[in-house]
């Protein structure tokens, strides 16, 4: 990997490493008796590490100049990899605190196995972890081919992915030493976040000097969508985590808004994280990545686009839709609400447009498990938005809110939608990748569909039911006026549904190990088919789409 | 003192409005403008293409 | 290397500025009235900040993610106003930053928990709450009555909280680890301190049980005993005819 670099950039990687060492000892002597100092020693031992790959290689000869004749993908490998370790891992701890919700005595007595400790390690796994890693990889990936550019540089691709990844480790390993702004879905402190920040603009960077080293005048459709995922996140971010670090040798901060501001603006951030993050870099990854299996052209491009400023519009508006009856000004709830409504046209749009583009490719939708995920994604998203958006009224909020309906809600968008168009997006391109014919075992993509599939299922009816009944107990009354049921009824009504949850997550789970399997499986004897004179590709039964850049 | 708090609370709520149809007109006029036909017919071909290197000129 | 000396075309610009400025309009334009509330917002003169050993108690609320599985936000409904108590109003978490009205009720909500239980029932729940609700999930932390509180950087926080908009004084600043301790050994002369700088309706009491040792159990029980009774204003009659949907 070294040897990619230019001399130039192994010297700027030695100056980057050096300058996070000096940060890492900073912060590990400044917060000594603090989370803080525990992260600055592993910040530092990091640098360290990195120093000396980059010392290694150094003298490596330098990448010849025939480079810039193909596309830079080492880096989308490492991220493809890097979002199965995490999401192996995230669903793991998932499932973990599922069956905590039933058992709850797993906890060892020790603070950092708890619920609350563990929850959040989860939702930033699977969200920052598996998610962010895989639309990062798949963006250098789409970017480069829908521009005809190679990245600009073999530098600031690896600045970001091992800065993104460096910024995961610290949220996981901090929430478990009991570090978090409490904040859902920005739970990291401040520190975490500046870094987020300096990685963010160094992406959003690249992939405007790759955007103008483009050949055609157009801009492909899905460079839009990650392009609003970076920017938005970026702002989001910004605004949501503005907080006073009580000084300058702790972890702990405080949010500059209190009150019914914070509630807004950590709502208007948490619902456009999943508008910006779990949906729109999504949907790029979707308008690639499909059409390019199908072999078919998205069905409607000018919906396509017509979608994306419709999403990018709706969804800003609409994050009151979590503080509804709550002490949140009705105005403000009555917006989001409607706009809430709205947000099915554009969605539904998208969906359909999806599913239109597999019309005329059914048969390959049957026979190829790859493409199947992707089907399946679309037809998830269309459900969980249209879930959404109705959930988002507010007598029906009401009833679901605080249940276990919006958990069902979040998994059939995050398992259905989310995971599966991901590894339907990572299927499709490993081959491409590490040019194979297809994967190490086409049955284990099969295995893992229909294991994805009925955890996914399994999940979302047990919480549908679950969220139900918990929110009509809460609201039944007898005969005489009173309350029905106490709260503990509620919680014993829940626990055979904890139980089913928490299988469906094991289903799932294990999907995602045996795609992990496969996925190394496939690198693995890549390399051996390199080396080898005649590699054997006999064992790859399934049918191939007619197009496979990269070979 | 509640005025300014009432006047932002009305413009947002006309403003709002206003807007949301301005640029559903503009996003609209983009998606069906003529000339804008060819270019997304290319781009979304284009895609498919197999001719997997980098453009250099 | 990192530098940005291409040339910078139209159309990316322009897609760049479209989805800034189509994004942020948006949140600004709901986000901001918002800023103006407090002209509308009732008025609570009662309402009193945390004292330091809350804030701590606070900090360990969120520390172990008792906002996931809890709520603090009654809404504006019947049956929650019957189960819980007044709904929750703007004005009582205006001190608090961030907020913690929560999405998920795998517990019950605690907006109004203060002084509905014993610290005594407190200290055997956090204990292992199994021994006093044998049906609950909620996890045992225990080793907070075994783990000191720390004191020393107390100052710290209410100054980062002053700089925040919370309104706490210099020499609430001053003595705040001996406040904190004060508040948790009723016998000890720091105790005076504390009800001198935060009202006479302030608890002084040895939380969980020990007044001589101050624990993460003190802090956290003395945060959960003032839940909802910072100010009184949810109580006021005038406020639920105001704010009935
Ligand atoms: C093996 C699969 C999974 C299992 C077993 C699982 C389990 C869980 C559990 C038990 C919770 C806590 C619910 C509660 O507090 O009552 C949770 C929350 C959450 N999970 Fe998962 N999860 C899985 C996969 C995923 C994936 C792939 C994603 C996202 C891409 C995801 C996103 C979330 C989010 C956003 C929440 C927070 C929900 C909320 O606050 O309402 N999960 N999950
Ligand atoms: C039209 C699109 C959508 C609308 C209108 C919508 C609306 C809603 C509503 C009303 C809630 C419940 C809020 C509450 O009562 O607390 C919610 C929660 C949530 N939704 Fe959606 N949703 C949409 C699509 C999606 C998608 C595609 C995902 C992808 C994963 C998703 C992820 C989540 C998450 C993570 C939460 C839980 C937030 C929390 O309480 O922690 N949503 N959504």
């Amino acid at each position: 990997m070294i040897g990619e670099l230019t001399k130039s950039e192994r010297q700027g990687a030695l100056l980057i490493l050096l300058a996070l060492a000096v940060t890492g000892l900073a912060m590990a002597v400044g917060g000594s008796n603090d989370p803080l100092g525990t992260h600055g020693t592993l910040v530092m031992v990091v640098a360290i590490v990195g120093t000396f790959a980059v010392i290694t290689g150094y003298y490596a000869p330098e990448p010849p100049e025939s480079r810039l004749d193909s596309y830079y993908d080492t880096p989308t490998k490492f991220g493809i990899v890097a979002a199965m370790v995490w999401a192996v891992i995230a669903m793991a701890v998932g499932d973990w605190v599922a069956w905590l919700l039933a058992f709850p005595e797993w906890t060892f007595d020790a603070a950092w196995a708890s619920f609350g400790r563990l929850r959040p390690v989860h939702t930033s796994g699977v969200i920052f972890g598996f998610g962010g890693n895989a639309l990062i990889a798949t963006s250098f990936y789409v970017m480069q081919r829908t521009s005809r550019a190679r990245l600009p540089d073999q530098l600031s691709p690896w600045f970001v992915l091992f800065g993104y990844n460096l910024f995961c480790v610290i949220a996981a390993t901090g929430y478990l030493m009991g570090v978090t702004q409490s904040k859902e879905y920005a739970e990291p402190e401040w520190y975490a976040d500046i870094w987020l920040v300096i990685v963010w603009v160094t992406y959003f960077v690249l992939y405007l000097r790759t955007l103008n080293r483009r050949k055609e005048p157009h801009i492909y459709v899905s460079n839009w969508y990650y392009m609003a995922f970076i920017l938005v996140v970026a702002m989001l971010h910004i605004v949501n985590n503005l907080a006073v670090p009580i000084s300058w040798g702790s972890a702990k901060s405080y949010s500059l808004f209190a009150g019914v501001q914070d509630a807004m603006t950590e709502w208007w951030y948490g619902h456009n994280a999943v508008a910006f993050f779990l949906t729109s870099g999504f949907l790029g990854m979707m308008y690639y990545y499909m059409p390019k299996r199908a072999g078919r052209p998205i069905y409607s491009y000018r919906m396509s686009i017509i979608s994306f400023w419709g999403i990018t519009f709706f969804y800003m508006w609409a994050g009151s839709h979590h503080l509804h009856y709550t002490a949140l000004p009705q105005w403000v709830q009555s917006l989001g609400m409607t706009f809430s409504v709205m947000l099915l046209v554009p969605s539904w749009v998208s969906a359909g447009n999806a599913l239109m583009t597999l019309n005329g490719a059914w048969h390959k939708v049957r026979d190829d498990a790859v493409l199947r995920f992707m089907m399946v994604a679309a037809v998830f998203y269309g459900l969980s938005t249209f879930e959404g958006s109705f959930m988002a009224i507010r007598p029906v909020n009401a009833l679901s809110h605080y249940t276990d309906w919006t958990v069902g809600h979040v998994h059939a968008g995050a398992l259905g939608w989310v995971a599966m168009i991901t590894f339907g997006a990572i299927y499709a391109s490993v081959p491409w990748l590490w040019k194979r014919d297809g994967m190490y075992s086409a049955k284990l993509v099969e295995a893992h569909f229909w294991l994805s599939l009925a955890g996914t299922i399994i999940y979302v009816f047990a919480m549908w039911n679950s969220g139900i009944i918990q929110g009509l107990m809460w609201r039944t009354y007898n005969e005489s006026g009173t309350l029905a049921y106490s709260f503990v009824d509620s919680l014993i009504a829940m626990h055979p549904y904890y139980i089913a949850r928490a299988i469906g997550g094991v289903f799932f789970l294990l999907g995602a190990i045996i795609g992990f399997y496969n996925i190394w499986m496939t690198i693995r004897t890549a390399s051996q088919a390199q080396s080898q004179a005649e590699p054997d590709y006999s064992a790859v039964g399934i049918e191939i789409p007619a197009v496979q850049p990269g070979r | 003192m509640t005025i300014t708090h009432d006047l932002l609370v009305w413009f947002s709520k006309s403003f709002g409005l206003f807007y949301l149809i301005g640029l559903s007109l503009i996003v609209l006029a983009y998606a069906y403008w003529p000339a804008n036909q060819k270019p997304f017919e290319h781009a979304a071909n284009a895609i498919l293409d197999d001719d997997d290197k980098p453009y250099r000129g | 290397m990192f530098g940005f000396h291409y040339r910078l075309e139209r159309k990316t610009i322009g897609m760049v500025l479209g989805i800034i400025g189509v994004a942020s309009i948006g949140g600004i334009v709901e986000i901001a009235p918002l800023f103006t509330i407090h002209q509308t917002v009732e008025a609570a003169p009662d309402m009193r900040v945390y004292t330091p050993l809350e804030l701590a108690g606070r900090n360990i609320y969120i520390r172990e993610g008792c906002y996931a599985c809890h709520s603090q936000m009654i809404r504006t409904l019947r049956d929650e106003v019957e189960r819980y108590g007044p709904y929750s109003l703007a004005v009582e978490s205006k001190y608090d930053h961030p907020m913690l009205w929560g999405s998920k009720r795998t517990g019950p909500d605690l907006a109004r928990l203060g002084e509905k239980y014993s610290d005594d029932w407190h200290v055997a729940h956090m204990i292992n709450p199994r021994d006093v609700v044998p049906e609950s999930v909620m996890p045992a932390y225990a080793f907070l009555a075994r783990t000191e509180l720390r004191t020393d950087d107390l100052g710290k926080h209410l100054k980062a909280q002053r700089a925040v908009g919370v309104p706490y004084t210099d020499a609430m600043i001053a003595n705040a680890p001996a406040d904190a301790y004060g508040q948790a050994s009723p016998d000890s002369p720091a105790a005076e301190g504390v009800v001198e700088r935060y009202g006479k309706a302030t608890m002084v009491r040895a939380f969980d049980g020990k007044p001589n040792d101050l624990t993460e159990m003190d802090a956290l029980v003395a945060y959960l005993q003032i839940l909802g009774r910072l100010t009184d204003a949810a109580h006021k009659p005038v406020a639920s005819a105001e704010k009935q949907p």
